[in-house]
C-alpha cells in the first residue's frame, strides 16, 4: 500500500465541528409522557398523538432486529433525549433572516444556500436538528401548487393530506426502528405534487445531526399524483462526536399514476474514527409504494459515512406496468459497517425492477448487500434484473451477498448476477506507465466501477459524490 | 433420557431406541450417547429458523413413526437387479437402514485386493475400530443439528467406504439405500475416506419400494487426504409421501478434487444439506445440483462451499425444473475466509417453472473476506423461451413435444456431468418420462 494513498485514506472527517445554537433539549429517556411532550411542544392534533402511542405501543411489544450483518454494543434507548429544536423564531421568509450561525455551518459544509439556490436552481428545505428553520423558494413552487415544506408545518396547514398518507407505506408496527421513529419523529420533509405537475426543480433537504446524544428521527413523505413527477436530493453530514447517535429515520413515497418520484441520496455522516470509535448508528426504513399504472419510482444512494448503516430502500409495485429501480455505492472504510440494500416487491401485472448496487470495502469494514425480489402470483410478466458487485481493497475487510428471490409465478423472469473484484497491481501499472499516478488511478477505477449508478444521480450530487469518494478511499490502495 | 422436543415424531422414535444393540466399542456408544443427550436440547426446527425458513417441515413434527424394524424384509436379489449399475464392482445394499449382505456384493468379506476397504461400518469396526474413529461424526456437526444428532443417535449399519493410498478404484461404488416399510424411520450413513493419493467414485442411491410416508434422515461424511479424488452421485427417488433429510458433510485436502452431482426427484418434502470446507490450499470442488419436481412436493437444497485456505476453486451449479404446484428451495453459500487468497468461485442457480402455481426461492450467497479472489454468482428465475419454442415448432414439433425437448435439455446439462454412462442413461430416462407426465 503506497504511502500517498495511505495518507489520504486516513484524512480525519472534514465537516467535524459543532455549531453553537441554544438548543431546546427533551429530558433523556423515553415513555409516554415523552411522547406527549414531543406532540404538545409541536402543538399537534390529536390524530397524531393516537398514531405516535399506537406506535409506541407496538414498539414495546419488538425487539431489536438481530439479523443484520453488523455487531454494536446494546443501545440504550432510555439515554437518549428525543427532542431537540432550536428556539422557536419567527417563520423566515428569505435566507437574510436566517441566523448568521447557521448559514455558517452549511458554508463550512460546502453548501453555500444563496448561490445553491441561485445557481443550481435548487429548493432547499434546510433542517437543522430536528426543526425546519428555513425554506427557500417556497413561494416559486406553490404557484405550480406543489407543497414543500416540513412535516410538522404540513401538519398544521394541511392535516388532510397528512392523515391520508402518513403510515400508509411503513406502518406504524413495520419494524423496530420504524415504529420508534413514528413513535417519536419530530420533523421532516412533506412534499406533495399534485396532478399533472412536473416539479420545475430538483428539490433538496440538507440533513444536519446537531446536538450531542440526541437521536434524530426524521419523517418523509413525498406524494406524486396522477402524472406528476419530481426529483428529491438528500443530502448528509454530522459534525464529530465520539459517542454514537442514533437515527432512526422513515421515508415514505407514494406515486399514483404515471406519476415518477426520484429520490437520490448521498450520506456521509460521522463515521468514527479509524479505531472504529464514535461515528452514527444509521437505521432506516425508505419505502415507495408505486401504487398506480406506469407509476415510477427511483431509488439512488452513495453511502460513504456512519459507523454502522441498515438501509434497505424498497418498491411496493403494485400498479400494472410500474417500475422500481434501485441504484447504489457503499463505500465502507476503516471499522464501518454497512448491511444495505433493497426489496423490490412485485405486485401488479407486468411490473419492471433494476437493482444496480456496488459495495466498496476497505479496511476492517464489513459491507453487506442485502436484497429481496418477490414476484407475488400477480405478478404475471414481471422482469427484474439485478447486478450487484463487491470491490475489497485490502485483506482485512468483508464482502458479503444475500439476494432473496422468491417468485411465484412463472411467466416472469428474474435475473440476478454478482461478482467481486479488486484494484489490482497491473491495473496501477498500466496507469503508471501512461504517466497516471496512484491516487488518480484508483479514483478513476473506483468511478469506473460505479459509473453505473454515478450517472443516475443529478449533476451537482455526481460532481460531489465523486470527490467524496476519492476522499474515502484515498490510501487504501496501492 | 429426556425428550425436550415435544414433537410426537421423536418421542416415538425415541422410544424405540432402546432395542438398539450396543457396541463393543466404548466411543461408539459414547458417540451415540453424546447425540441423544443433545437431542433433548435441540427442537424442531421451524419457518422462524433462517435455514428453514421456506421449508416447512412441521407435517413431520405430528407423525408417529417406529423406527425401521431390521431384517423382516423378504427382498430378494433378483427383485431389485433393475436397479443395479452395470459398471459398479461393488455394492452396499441397506434395506430400511439394515445392512442386505444377501444382496450386496462384496469381492471379500471387508476388504478386496485393490486397495480398498469397503463394507458394512459394525463389521470393519469390529477389525479396524482406531482407523475409523476419527473419522466418524468428525465432519457433519450433530450437537447442533437435530436431524445429524437423531441419525448419530441411531448409529448402526451404515457404509464404510476407504480408498487406501495411491490407489484409484477405477469402478463406482454403489451404495442402495432402499425403503420397504411404510411408517417407520430410517437412518442411512455412509463415511467414505479417500486416502493420499487415492481416487475413488461413490453413488449414493435411494429408492423406495412403497407408496407410503416414511422418513429417511440420511448422513453422508467424506473426507478427502491430500491428492485425492472422490466423485459422488447422490440420487434421491424417495417415495412421493415420503420426507427426505440428508445432511452431507465433506473436508477436502490438499490440491484434492472432489465432485459431486445430486439429482432429487421424490419425496414429499426433501431437504439436502451440503457443506464443502476446501481445508488445505490448492483444494478444488464441483458442485452440480438438479431437483426435478411436480405435485405439491417440496425440494430444498442448502449448500455451503468454505474455502478456508488459499488458492481453492469452486464451482457450482444448481437447477431445479419445478412444475404443478411444487416448490423449490436453493440457498447457495460461498465463503472466502481471510487468509484464502486468489480463491477461484464461480456459482449459478437456474430455475425453471413450468405452472402458474410453481414457486422458487433462492438465495446465492457469498461472504468474502479476501482481496485477491474472483467470485461470481449468479440466479435466473423463468420459464420455457418462447422464442425456442417457437424454432422449434417451426420445425414441425408439436408443442406438447417443444417443451418436453427444452425441459429435458435444461436438466440433462447436469446429468450429462455424471459419468457412469449406465446411471446417466437410466437418470435421463426418468428425466424424458417426469417431463412427458408433465
Amino acid at each position: 500500500m503506497s504511502a500517498v494513498l495511505q495518507n489520504l485514506v486516513n484524512q480525519p472527517y472534514k465537516h467535524g465541528f459543532v455549531t453553537e445554537i441554544e438548543s431546546d433539549v427533551a429530558p433523556k429517556g423515553l415513555n409516554e409522557d415523552i411522547i406527549r411532550l414531543i406532540s404538545t411542544k409541536k402543538n399537534e392534533p390529536e390524530w397524531l398523538l393516537d398514531f405516535r402511542l399506537k406506535a409506541y405501543e407496538q414498539w414495546l411489544k419488538m425487539e431489536e432486529p438481530k439479523w443484520p450483518n453488523v455487531r454494536y454494543p446494546a443501545i440504550d434507548f432510555q439515554a437518549i433525549s428525543y427532542y431537540a429544536a432550536p428556539k422557536p423564531k419567527q417563520k423566515l421568509n428569505s435566507m437574510d433572516e436566517v441566523d448568521p450561525e447557521l448559514l455558517r455551518t452549511f458554508e463550512k459544509l460546502g453548501v453555500p444556500m444563496h448561490e445553491r439556490a441561485a445557481l443550481a436552481g435548487v429548493a432547499v428545505d434546510v433542517i437543522f436538528d430536528s426543526v425546519s428553520v428555513a425554506t427557500t423558494y417556497k413561494q416559486k413552487l406553490a404557484e405550480v401548487g406543489i407543497i414543500f415544506c416540513s412535516i410538522s408545518e404540513a401538519v398544521h396547514a394541511h392535516p388532510a393530506l397528512v392523515k391520508q398518507y402518513l403510515g400508509t407505506v411503513v406502518p406504524v408496527g413495520d419494524n423496530y426502528y420504524a415504529a420508534l421513529n413514528s413513535a417519536v419523529f419530530t420533523d421532516g420533509t412533506f412534499c406533495f405534487i399534485p396532478k399533472g405537475v412536473q416539479c420545475p426543480m430538483d428539490l433538496s433537504t440538507y440533513f444536519r445531526i446537531n446536538t450531542e446524544e440526541s437521536g434524530q428521527f426524521e419523517r418523509t413523505l413525498i406524494i406524486a399524483e396522477e402524472g406528476a413527477s419530481v426529483s428529491y436530493l438528500e443530502g448528509c453530514t454530522a459534525p464529530k462526536f465520539d459517542t454514537n447517535e442514533l437515527h432512526a429515520a422513515v421515508v415514505e413515497l407514494v406515486a399514483l399514476d404515471n406519476a415518477d418520484i426520484k429520490y437520490s441520496t448521498v450520506q456521509n455522516w460521522y463515521a468514527g474514527d479509524e479505531n472504529g470509535l464514535g461515528g452514527i448508528y444509521n437505521f432506516v426504513t425508505k419505502r415507495g409504494l408505486a401504487k398506480g399504472t406506469n407509476s415510477r419510482i427511483s431509488w439512488t444512494q452513495v453511502e460513504t459515512g456512519s459507523a454502522i448503516t441498515w438501509k434497505y430502500p424498497s418498491c411496493v409495485l403494485q400498479g400494472e406496468n410500474s417500475v422500481g429501480e434501485f441504484y447504489s455505492v457503499a463505500v465502507t472504510n476503516n471499522y464501518q459497517q454497512a448491511d444495505t440494500g433493497t426489496k423490490m416487491v412485485h405486485i401488479g401485472k407486468n411490473t419492471r425492477s433494476t437493482i444496480v448496487s456496488k459495495g466498496i470495502s476497505a479496511g476492517h469494514s464489513n459491507n453487506s448487500y442485502r436484497g429481496l425480489v418477490r414476484i407475488a402470483p400477480t405478478a404475471a410478466g414481471a422482469r427484474n434484473y439485478s447486478q450487484c458487485d463487491s470491490m475489497l481493497i485490502g485483506d482485512k475487510c468483508g464482502a458479503h451477498t444475500f439476494p432473496y428471490i422468491q417468485v411465484r409465478n412463472n411467466s416472469a423472469k428474474v435475473e440476478h448476477e454478482a461478482s467481486t473484484s479488486k484494484i489490482g497491481e497491473d491495473q496501477l501499472f498500466y496507469f503508471a506507465q501512461r504517466g497516471i499516478g496512484n491516487e488518480e488511478a484508483v479514483s478513476m477505477i473506483i468511478n469506473g466501477f460505479c459509473k453505473d449508478v454515478f450517472q443516475q444521480l443529478p449533476m451537482e450530487f455526481a460532481v460531489e459524490a465523486t470527490k467524496l469518494l476519492g476522499f474515502k478511499l484515498e490510501g487504501s490502495v496501492g | 433420557m429426556s425428550v425436550a422436543a415435544g414433537s410426537k415424531y421423536l418421542e416415538s422414535l425415541l422410544q424405540g431406541r432402546p432395542r438398539m444393540p450396543s457396541s463393543p466399542l466404548g466411543w461408539l456408544n459414547e458417540l451415540r450417547a453424546e447425540a441423544v443427550d443433545r437431542l433433548g436440547a435441540l427442537k424442531l426446527p421451524t419457518t422462524r429458523d433462517e435455514e428453514w425458513r421456506f421449508t416447512d417441515i412441521s407435517p413431520l413434527a405430528n407423525l408417529s413413526l417406529q423406527p425401521a424394524r431390521a431384517g423382516s424384509s423378504s427382498l430378494q436379489a433378483s427383485d431389485i437387479a433393475y436397479l443395479h449399475l452395470d459398471e459398479a464392482a461393488i455394492r452396499l445394499v441397506f434395506v430400511d437402514g439394515s445392512f442386505a449382505p444377501h444382496l450386496s456384493l462384496l469381492p471379500g468379506p471387508t476388504e478386496n485386493s485393490q486397495g480398498a476397504m469397503i463394507g458394512n461400518l459394525p463389521i470393519v469396526l469390529s477389525r479396524q475400530g482406531e482407523s475409523v474413529e476419527k473419522h466418524l461424526a468428525k465432519q457433519v456437526e450433530f450437537r447442533n443439528n437435530l436431524f445429524a444428532a437423531l441419525n448419530t443417535a441411531f448409529l448402526h449399519d451404515g457404509a464404510l467406504v476407504v480408498a487406501r493410498r495411491n490407489t484409484a478404484i477405477e469402478n463406482p461404488v454403489h451404495l442402495l439405500f432402499i425403503t420397504t416399510q411404510a411408517e417407520t424411520a430410517n437412518h442411512p450413513r455412509c463415511l467414505v475416506i479417500a486416502e493420499q493419493g487415492s481416487a475413488i467414485t461413490v453413488v449414493e442411491d435411494y429408492v423406495a419400494l412403497q407408496e407410503g410416508v416414511c422418513v429417511t434422515n440420511a448422513v453422508t461424511e467424506i473426507f478427502l487426504a491430500d491428492n485425492s479424488e472422490v466423485n459422488h452421485v447422490r440420487v434421491q427417488r424417495d417415495s412421493a409421501e415420503a420426507f427426505h433429510i440428508a445432511n452431507c458433510a465433506v473436508s477436502v485436502g490438499r490440491s484434492s478434487r472432489y465432485r459431486t452431482t445430486s439429482v432429487a426427484m421424490g419425496g414429499r418434502i426433501s431437504r439436502y444439506d451440503l457443506n464443502v470446507l476446501l481445508a488445505a490450499e490448492g483444494a478444488e470442488c464441483a458442485v452440480d445440483g438438479l431437483a426435478l419436481i411436480g405435485g405439491r412436493q417440496l425440494a430444498d437444497t442448502h449448500t455451503c462451499i468454505d474455502h478456508a485456505r488459499a488458492n481453492g476453486t469452486s464451482r457450482q451449479l444448481h437447477k431445479c425444473i419445478v412444475d404443478g404446484a411444487a416448490h423449490a428451495v436453493f440457498n447457495g453459500k460461498i465463503v472466502v475466509r481471510p487468509n484464502a487468497q486468489r480463491t477461484d468461485s464461480s456459482q449459478s442457480s437456474r430455475n425453471l417453472l413450468l405452472n402458474p402455481r410453481a414457486r422458487v426461492d433462492t438465495k446465492p450467497q457469498l461472504e468474502i473476506f479476501a482481496d485477491d479472489v474472483k467470485c461470481a454468482h449468479g440466479a435466473t428465475v423463468g420459464q420455457l423461451d418462447h422464442e425456442e419454442l417457437f424454432y422449434l415448432k417451426s420445425r414441425g414439433l408439436a408443442e406438447a413435444t417443444a417443451r418436453n425437448l427444452l425441459t429435458y435439455a435444461f436438466g440433462a446439462e447436469i446429468i450429462e456431468r455424471i459419468r457412469i454412462a449406465s446411471l446417466k442413461h437410466r437418470l435421463e430416462e426418468m428425466v424424458l418420462e417426469q417431463t412427458r407426465k408433465n
